[in-house]
């Protein structure tokens, strides 16, 4: 079993730097992922560590050696590669490309033993490419190249594994077979291995460290769940996700949404009454077309209030499980009533939320513009004896806009907006701390 | 069924032994053919007689007069150097073509294609014009400085053609030309230049043959075409790690870098040798190890051995032909090469452009 120290290392193309200080430790049993965005040095790094690429500055030391002072046979015997690239110059057959799996281990005359063939023979029936072992390597498919490369790494019996990409060619089972194979020698047998993943999920599923590159620095490292957070995901890839823990596998799982567009500021507020995910979708669009978006009254672990914490959107909330009291029921309409707008998604109604309803007819009496989505008829989603029923009705006799799909609700609203924002010369009243958070927005942009 | 492959696997190296011993008699029997043919008959027996003669022990069992004194030097004075060149530098041309198409990843690399022969006879010619019968640390100069320059040739093309950690067909052809066309026409300035005496030695270079071989000739290539030969083999491992990549070679204990500049000094080392005294002889490095390859498959364990010995008999065997088709006129063995060999480049162009695979 060999340890393997990475030791602040240096790396540039011309004047180009592309790792600064790259410090990592692996030990047996590690599987550690490196992440980060395209160009953020997660190949150089693997290049490096598997003595290509000789770093300007800092060391790596496989136990107590240097590997740029070892020669390249010794490296090998401990360390195997499983490299982006795997194109192969002539017509070799599957099984000589495995056997030379074998190359480090035997003299330099040395013909491949019985031993070996029976090593290269385990290795590909692990990787399900036994079954093509007499064919020509350029008959294969991309996939089943790709394993037939990792079938060759595992004949070399390393102690240390560098995958680089090692999923790129491959369809879901066999990413999943050969994640697991990998995962399961890293626990059987300690070996280390150090993975290039783009695919955030399988890293969170099988690595339990990762380094997380950012422009070639080392912007987070540690464990998997330490790593992995929607604050690092959006410093360094750009984007928001939501981070959950996957209740089946009990790893996590992550969930991009689509990069921010930057939209103008529209200056003005819809709020929603929603509920149950079918506002999640609506929220990100509005914010994206660059409204203010408020919310409520939505219960507490509701996954539209997850999303209005993940994209900042204020809302009124109520307890888990619970009916909507009173104190909540007034700090909605006061919100509402701080709205330009007014949408109501096809939310089942039960009498949990049926106040939203009556709160919503406030709304209108008060004059604000109300949009109701009835994707699906309101008989089928009420669940408290016809009263959100009548409750529609009533909405519709004074006023309220009836859309049929939540897609179709933006363009309505934009064109909705623009004559609202003619007809009342007045600035929008905000109060509290959403106007706080307007006026910030309003000095930042 | 798959048992088999093991058991195939397991009986490689005997397998790869018979090949090898196989190609060897079949060597053997083309040069005694090869001895045959000729302007004045000589029968099968009288050669085996002469050649019997010349070997330690065996002579005291041959009768002298199964043969004439006349035979026995054009045996022994024309027919065997000239012979024995071609089979010397077959397998030097052959050679290189091996190490050239793995070191290059790429079956389209030749001596010939890259350029590395036009460099090999400006380097010659450049002695044979400025000092021919001086010598270089006791080298002779010519087959010096067509090393020098072939050498030169190679690493500039190398060079050139590189994209990234590849040599794309493309690149590679395209700077193999520029450089061959640019050295031919140097070559030509040369001949414009040269001095009435000096114009036939450099006439010769550039047509290709071996018809005038003499023993010194044969003498002044084999030491270096044989070291070669012997010090590429101990690669052939390697050149198998490197057909998968250079940085998997690396990943697999090749230390790639140094490989790679020892093996294409060796093979720029063969190649000088090889034009040295038969001038530009095209395409056997091409074929050889293509036709090789497809017979018994990519690995550079049997590839490069049988390659050697394939290389020698159809060179022996072109020549052989430029002696049969025009009588007494003979043509040079290299226009031989050429006509069978511009057809399967452009054979093997076509089929590489239908399965592109590199």
């Amino acid at each position: 079993m060999v340890k393997l120290n990475v030791n602040g290392i240096d790396c540039h193309y011309g004047s180009t730097k592309v790792l600064s200080d790259i410090s990592l430790e692996v030990k047996p049993g590690d599987f550690v992922g490196i992440l980060g965005p395209n160009g953020s040095g997660k190949t150089t790094l693997l290049k490096s560590i598997s003595r290509v690429l000789k770093p300007h500055g800092g060391s790596i030391f496989i136990d107590r050696d240097d590997i740029y002072s070892l020669k390249p046979i010794e490296v090998a015997k401990n360390m195997a590669v499983v490299p982006q690239d795997s194109s192969v110059g002539f017509d070799f057959s599957v099984m000589d490309v495995v056997l030379m799996g074998r190359n480090p281990h035997l003299g330099k005359f040395q013909m491949e033993t019985k031993k070996d063939v029976e090593i290269a023979r385990k290795a590909m029936e692990l990787t399900n490419t036994w079954g093509f072992a007499d064919r020509s390597i350029h008959e294969l498919s991309g996939g089943e190249r790709q394993r037939v490369i990792i079938a060759r790494a595992l004949a070399q019996e390393p102690k240390i594994l560098l995958l680089d990409e090692p999923m790129s060619h491959l369809d879901i089972i066999n990413q999943l077979e050969i994640m697991d194979l990998v995962k399961s020698l890293c626990v059987k047998s300690g070996l280390a291995v150090i993975a290039v993943i783009h695919d955030l999920n399988m890293a969170a599923r099988y690595c339990n460290s990762a380094l997380l590159l950012k422009a070639g620095k080392v912007f987070a490292i540690g464990k998997i769940d330490k790593v992995l957070t929607s604050e690092n995901i959006r410093s360094v890839f750009a984007v928001d996700a939501i981070v959950r823990k996957n209740l089946v596998t009990n790893s996590l799982f992550i969930i991009p949404l689509s990069p921010k567009k930057y939209s103008p500021d529209k200056k003005c507020s819809i709020h929603m009454i929603c509920g149950a995910g079918t506002g999640t979708m609506l929220m990100k669009t509005l914010v994206d077309e660059g409204y203010t978006v408020t919310a409520g009254v939505l219960n507490l672990l509701d996954s539209d209030f997850e999303a209005c914490e993940l994209l900042k959107i204020p809302a009124v909330t109520e307890a888990p499980f619970s009916p909507i009291t009173d104190k909540t029921c007034d700090a909605n309409l006061e919100m509402i009533k701080n709205a330009s707008m007014l949408v109501i998604t096809a939310v089942p109604f039960g009498s949990g939320n049926l106040r939203n309803l009556e709160t919503a007819k406030e709304a209108l009496d008060f004059g604000i513009p109300t949009y109701i989505i009835d994707e699906v008829p309101i008989e089928d989603r009420d669940f408290t004896g016809g009263k959100a029923t009548d409750l529609m009705a009533e909405l519709k006799a004074k006023g309220a806009i009836f859309v049929k799909y939540p897609s179709d609700l933006p363009s309505i609203l934009n064109i909705s907006k623009d004559k609202l924002c003619v007809l009342s010369e007045k600035p929008l009243t905000l109060s509290g701390h959403l106007k706080k958070e307007y006026e910030s927005d309003k000095s930042s942009s | 069924m798959k048992d088999n492959i093991e058991a195939a696997y397991s009986k490689r190296s005997k397998r790869w032994k018979l090949i090898f011993l196989m190609l060897i008699v079949i060597m053997f029997v083309t040069v005694i053919v090869a001895l045959n043919i000729g302007y004045a008959p000589i029968s099968f027996s009288e050669i085996l007689s002469i050649l019997g003669k010349q070997i330690p022990g065996l002579n005291e069992f041959i009768v002298p007069t199964a043969f004439s004194q006349t035979n026995e030097a054009i045996i022994m004075q024309i027919r065997l150097p000239r012979i024995l060149s071609g089979v010397i530098i077959g397998a030097g041309l052959a050679t290189s073509g091996v190490l050239y198409q793995g070191v290059f990843r790429n079956p389209m690399a030749d001596p010939y294609v890259l350029g590395v022969s036009a460099g090999a006879s400006v380097g010659a010619g450049f002695a044979i014009l400025f000092g021919s019968g001086l010598s270089v640390l006791g080298f002779p100069i010519v087959p010096t400085t067509a090393f020098i320059a072939a050498l030169i040739t190679v690493f500039v093309v190398y060079n050139i053609s590189k994209v990234g950690s590849r040599v794309p067909e493309m690149t590679l052809l395209l700077s193999g030309i520029a450089i061959t066309i640019f050295l031919a026409a140097i070559f030509q300035i040369m001949q414009v230049l040269a001095p009435n005496t000096k114009l036939h030695s450099l006439v010769f270079w550039s047509i290709g043959g071996i018809a005038n071989a003499t023993w010194s000739d044969w003498w002044s290539v084999f030491p270096f075409i044989i070291v070669g030969i012997i010090l590429s083999y101990f690669f052939s491992r390697d050149l198998n790690m490197i057909a998968l990549g250079e940085d998997t070679a690396q990943h697999l204990g090749v230390n790639t870098e140094t490989t790679k500049k020892i093996l294409l000094t060796l093979g720029s080392m063969m190649t000088a040798a090889a034009v040295s005294i038969s001038g530009l002889i095209g395409f056997v490095g091409l074929m050889i190890p293509h036709i090789t390859r497809l017979i018994i498959g990519p690995d550079h364990r049997i590839l490069l051995p049988a390659s050697i010995i394939v290389g020698a008999i159809f060179l022996v065997v072109c020549d052989a032909i430029a002696r049969i088709v025009t009588g007494a006129s003979e043509l040079p063995v290299g226009v031989i090469t050429a006509l069978a060999g511009g057809p399967f480049f452009i054979f093997l162009l076509r089929k590489r452009k239908l399965s592109y695979r590199m």
